[in-house]
């Protein structure tokens, strides 16, 4: 028996989905009264497509993670054989600090009393692989020497790492902790009810476009001649955008999918728990995302180019506003981190799980899928 | 909103928006040629909703207030625009009751003969006094929830101060009651009687005397009608309510508006006063030997006399005034920023406002206000905000003092552009912005300016998109004034606070206290909004206005009543009951604190009696 936290997220809902499919009795914690909680599973699990019969073993339990033994009653407390921590404040903003740190680190205390008072055995927490922080070069998986952070979630992450070794150590529990990196759509078919990350910035560059498209043929593009965009002879919009990269830097990019099979592949296979990053072996470069975006969407101007560009020519004003716009990605997209796999990559081998690789058939596949859907995230 | 007669009716607001022309399209032709509040688009909703309750009979009064509208359809547009409500429908239903009840062969009800209505008639000549129960009902209630329904028995027009005064003796002799009303209005529930309403709305002389900068504006004066005229002749005054007179506003709450930041309130506000007394004199504030009203008594009190002039300052303009909206993401930091401002004389008109004031300021439907509302926090991080006008100089002080600003060119394009601010697209990707600073900064950043402009379209056709499709060509036109997007021209005519009241009656709480007294601001918002929320009412925080060099500050809390509740009538009276002994305790117990019980029918106090300790006795009734 299992009991989840975050079953509603984008990653929790998956691993929910598929502890179900594989038949196992799940109590999914979520956040408030019994109606709002019970409709919310209802809407996540009807999302996954998980069929009436699955559903039975499928338990709510609503409340807050601060909550002292989380409502439930002492006799199924003790039939949990594990714990597997999902509920994450993602927000990158340091305006939103106190909510991610108290979500993400304070709420931990919570949840870990309730581990041990299950005497659970076993405690899987999902974290992520940029507990790297500002660390360039090679992240091993082990546990975090910080040397600073970019933005309040990789920082409460890693507290939360820091918290949980300790604990776990002090009462005898199993810890597993996962990092993922950074997780898109559904390789197959590109499905996903969560578009930022990978997709923020394409839907941003979209969003733009359409805009001054519409300022061209419906009013004569004055502003959009402002900002140097045009409508070319052959079709494509020139949106004039300089993208800042940083010499071999690129993003870590993994489908659903995969993170799915390799996240119960790993806590199936550690029988000892332990620190395991679920990356993508190959990043991929900025400058091949922006042609993909070119090509699928019939663009021009837009390219990647390092800092020295900007002290030739200042950013223009659409310049200025994407980075803004962007500037939480910022870190992810001058990435030179490199995740180091040597704890995962035996246990994926063994089990055949391959990361598919983000080419330019993947991104169509994502994008299209953003785009007839209207990018409308699931709202739980 | 509902488009049945009835209870388009039932929910006029009697904010008199219908008796001022605040949007140049005309008044109701037979108002101003009648001047009883019956011949206005608000006196027929209320004869309307009597009518079809059987309160009055068809009198020759209740004919002609019938016959007179024309079904110009001016009505609509004003109160379309200050209230979201569509009057048409009412004038239509009205016209036709009473045309069936004249072809069922209804008899006429005669008004009795009375001795003291011909007296009055005598007095302000045969057409301006009357006791035709159709003029009558529009004349006994208001919106104002604890207050029941009164029939006066007679209501009358004077024109002067002389006739003013010959009413007064006559209802001294009498021993009839009298109340009056300035421009015929009453929203608080207090000027009733079952005697003799005096409407002051034919006093409507204005003498501007620019060498002496001031302007003499008699008792029916509104506040829009004096300042459009003082504008046109290169000054302003500090107005409050627009549809409200000057010398009511005046006598009533003191006069205070977010212009008091430089002006002042209470006795800052007029030069001189002229009364007439309950015995018919004719006395005047500069006379030595009139009654001390400057001085402040903290009790509750009634008006001093009838105020039937008075003569108020003019304020130069400068030309490079414009508004500036500075959004905070908490509510201290605009606060402080707000008296910090009035500290160091920066701007004329100081607002903190809250997002239901932004968006109800900006939307031209209640439907827009809500989406508004709604996003303003949620989605741009605009908590507070405050609201400035000031010269260049001031702007650019501002600017360093605040960073980022929503300046007048720009408050104009959200403004103009609105339906498309709140666009689906629009707001789902401000929603999932991630970065550190507030999303309003991108908003403010000038880089945006382009990208803005294209996106949200701002003309007045994007504009007129909110409402509905046969009103879209008079709001296209409306909106290609530019004063009707210019941030000082709205809060100097304050045409826009009148939407306050839009969704429900605005029930508002007022209380001047220490500008720097932050925790006390929140006590206030603390205790009202649980009070509210505990009692199931709709409620905000109004508006913080700094004054007297940001020592003290003018605080509003908003309750939104349905006026045709009883439910919420209850409601009212609870609130009552738990409001009032607690802003009681804190006037006698925090010093320079005083709220609208104790100062209201005090306004030609000095500030100085109540902002600071020890001019006034304060004891529990």
């Amino acid at each position: 028996m299992t009991f989840l936290t975050g079953g509603t997220g984008f990653l929790g809902s998956h691993i929910g989905a598929e502890l179900l499919l594989k038949g196992e009795e799940t109590f999914f914690l979520i956040r408030g009264n019994r109606k709002v909680s019970a409709a919310r599973l209802e809407k996540i699990l009807d999302w996954h497509g998980i069929d009436r019969a699955l559903r039975a073993k499928a338990h709510l339990i609503e409340g807050e993670l601060e909550n002292p033994g989380l409502g439930m009653n002492p006799e199924t407390l003790l039939r949990i054989d594990r714990i597997i921590h999902c509920a994450s404040d993602t927000s990158f903003s340091e305006r939103n600090r106190k909510r991610v740190w108290t979500t993400n680190v304070e709420s931990l205390k919570a949840i870990m009393d309730f581990a041990v008072e299950s005497r659970c055995g076993s405690f899987i927490d999902l974290s992520t692989a940029y507990v790297a922080g500002r660390r360039g070069g090679l992240c091993p998986e082990e546990p975090i020497e910080s040397e600073g952070f970019f933005n309040v979630y990789e920082e409460s992450k890693a507290a939360a790492e820091h918290m949980l070794l300790e604990r776990c150590q002090d009462e005898g529990l199993r810890l597993t902790i996962l990092r993922p990196s950074i997780v898109y759509g559904d390789s197959y078919t590109g499905r996903t009810f969560r578009f930022n990350a990978l997709y923020y910035p394409v839907k941003t560059t979209l969003f733009l476009r359409k805009i001054f498209e519409e300022d061209i043929r419906e009013r004569g593009g004055e502003k959009a001649s402002e900002v140097g965009v045009a409508i070319e002879p052959d079709g494509t919009t020139r949106l004039p955008l300089r993208i800042e990269v940083c010499k071999n830097s690129g993003v870590n990019l993994i489908p659903i999918d995969f993170f799915v099979d390799a996240f119960f592949a790993v806590i199936e296979n550690s029988s000892d728990g332990g620190i395991y990053h679920i990356v993508n072996p190959r990043q991929t470069k900025i400058e091949d995302i922006i042609d993909y975006t070119k090509n699928q969407f019939k663009l021009k101007g837009i390219w990647a180019c390092g800092q020295e560009e900007f002290q030739r020519i200042p950013r223009n004003s659409l310049e200025q506003l994407f980075k803004r716009y962007l500037e939480a990605y910022s870190p992810y997209i001058k990435d030179t981190r490199i995740f180091l796999t040597e704890k995962t990559n035996p246990i994926l081998e063994r089990s055949g799980i391959v990361c598919p690789e983000f080419d330019e058939s993947m991104f169509r596949r994502c994008m299209s899928y953003a785009v007839e859907n209207e990018w409308l995230s699931l709202s739980i | 909103m509902s488009n049945d007669p009835l209870e388009t009716a039932s929910q006029c607001r009697h904010y008199a928006m219908c008796k001022i022309d605040y949007l140049e399209t005309g008044l109701c032709p037979s108002g101003p040629e009648k001047h009883y509040v019956a011949y206005y688009p608000q006196g027929r909703m209320d004869i309307y909703a009597a009518l079809k309750r059987n309160l009055i009979p068809l009198t020759e009064g209740l004919i002609d207030i019938a016959d007179t509208c024309t079904l110009c359809r001016i009505c609509d547009k004003q109160c379309h625009f200050a209230t979201g409500l569509r009057p048409l429908s009412v004038m239509k239903a009205l016209k036709a009751e009473v045309e069936a009840l004249k072809e069922s062969g209804h008899s006429i009800h005669q008004p009795p003969q009375d001795e003291v209505l011909e007296e009055l008639r005598q007095i302000v000549g045969p057409a301006c006094a009357t006791n035709d129960p159709a003029i009558l009902i529009t004349y006994a209630n208001d919106p104002f929830p604890l207050k029941e329904m009164q029939m006066p028995r007679f209501v009358v027009l004077p024109a002067s101060t002389a006739e003013v005064s010959f009413i007064v003796k006559l209802a001294r002799r009498k021993g009839v009651p009298t109340v009056v009303r300035g421009n015929g209005g009453s929203v608080y529930g207090m000027v009733f009687t079952d005697g003799i309403v005096i409407d002051t709305t034919r006093m409507k002389d204005i003498r501007i005397d620019a060498d002496n900068w001031t302007a003499t504006v008699g008792a029916g004066v509104t506040s829009f009608d004096l300042q459009r005229e003082a504008s046109r002749l290169g000054f302003r005054v500090n107005a409050a309510e627009p549809a409200a007179t000057v010398c009511g506003n005046i006598i009533c709450t003191g006069l205070f508006s977010t212009w008091s930041a430089s002006y002042g309130t209470f006795s800052d506000n007029f030069i001189d006063m002229e009364f007439v007394d309950d015995e018919g004199r004719v006395t005047h504030l500069s006379d030595p030997a009139s009654p001390n009203l400057y001085a402040y008594q903290h009790r509750v009190m009634t008006p001093p006399a009838i105020c039937t002039r008075a003569i108020v300052p003019l304020y130069p303009i400068s030309n490079d005034e414009e508004s500036l909206l500075v959004p905070f993401t908490n509510f201290e930091d605009a606060v402080r920023l707000a008296r910090e401002l009035n500290i160091r004389r920066i701007g004329l008109s100081i607002a903190v406002l809250g997002p239901h004031y932004i968006a109800t300021f900006l939307s031209p439907t209640l439907e827009l206000s809500q989406r508004l509302k709604q996003n303003l926090g949620n989605v741009f991080g605009i908590e507070y905000a405050v609201f400035v006008i000031a010269d260049s100089y001031g702007r650019d002080a501002v600017k360093k003092m605040a960073g980022s600003v929503i300046d007048g060119p720009l408050l104009r394009k959200l403004m103009l552009g609105l339906p498309r601010f709140l666009g689906k697209d629009w707001i789902d990707l401000v929603r999932t912005y991630e970065g550190d600073h507030p999303p309003y900064e991108i908003l403010c950043d000038p880089a945006a300016a382009p990208f803005i402009e294209a996106a949200l379209q701002p003309t007045p056709v994007t504009a007129a998109e909110a409402v509905e499709e046969d009103l879209r060509q008079f709001y296209t036109s409306l909106y290609h004034k530019p004063q009707y997007t210019d941030g000082v021209w709205l809060s100097m005519h304050r045409i826009v606070s009148c939407r306050m009241g839009r969704h429900k009656h605005i029930f508002a709480f007022l209380v001047y206290l220490p500008a720097d007294d932050i925790e006390m601001f929140n006590t206030l918002n603390e205790t009202f909004g649980c009070t509210a929320k505990e009692l199931g009412i709709d409620h905000d925080f109004g508006f913080i206005t700094p004054m007297d060099m940001g020592k003290r500050a003018v605080y509003e809390y908003d309750y939104y009543l349905d006026q045709t509740s009883a439910k919420d009538k209850r409601k009212a009276a609870a609130v009552m009951e738990r409001i009032v002994p607690w802003l009681d305790d804190l006037a006698l117990t925090r010093k320079g604190f005083t709220w609208i019980k104790t100062f209201f029918s005090q306004g030609c106090v000095r500030k100085e009696g109540f902002f600071y300790e020890g001019f006034s006795k304060r004891t529990k009734d």
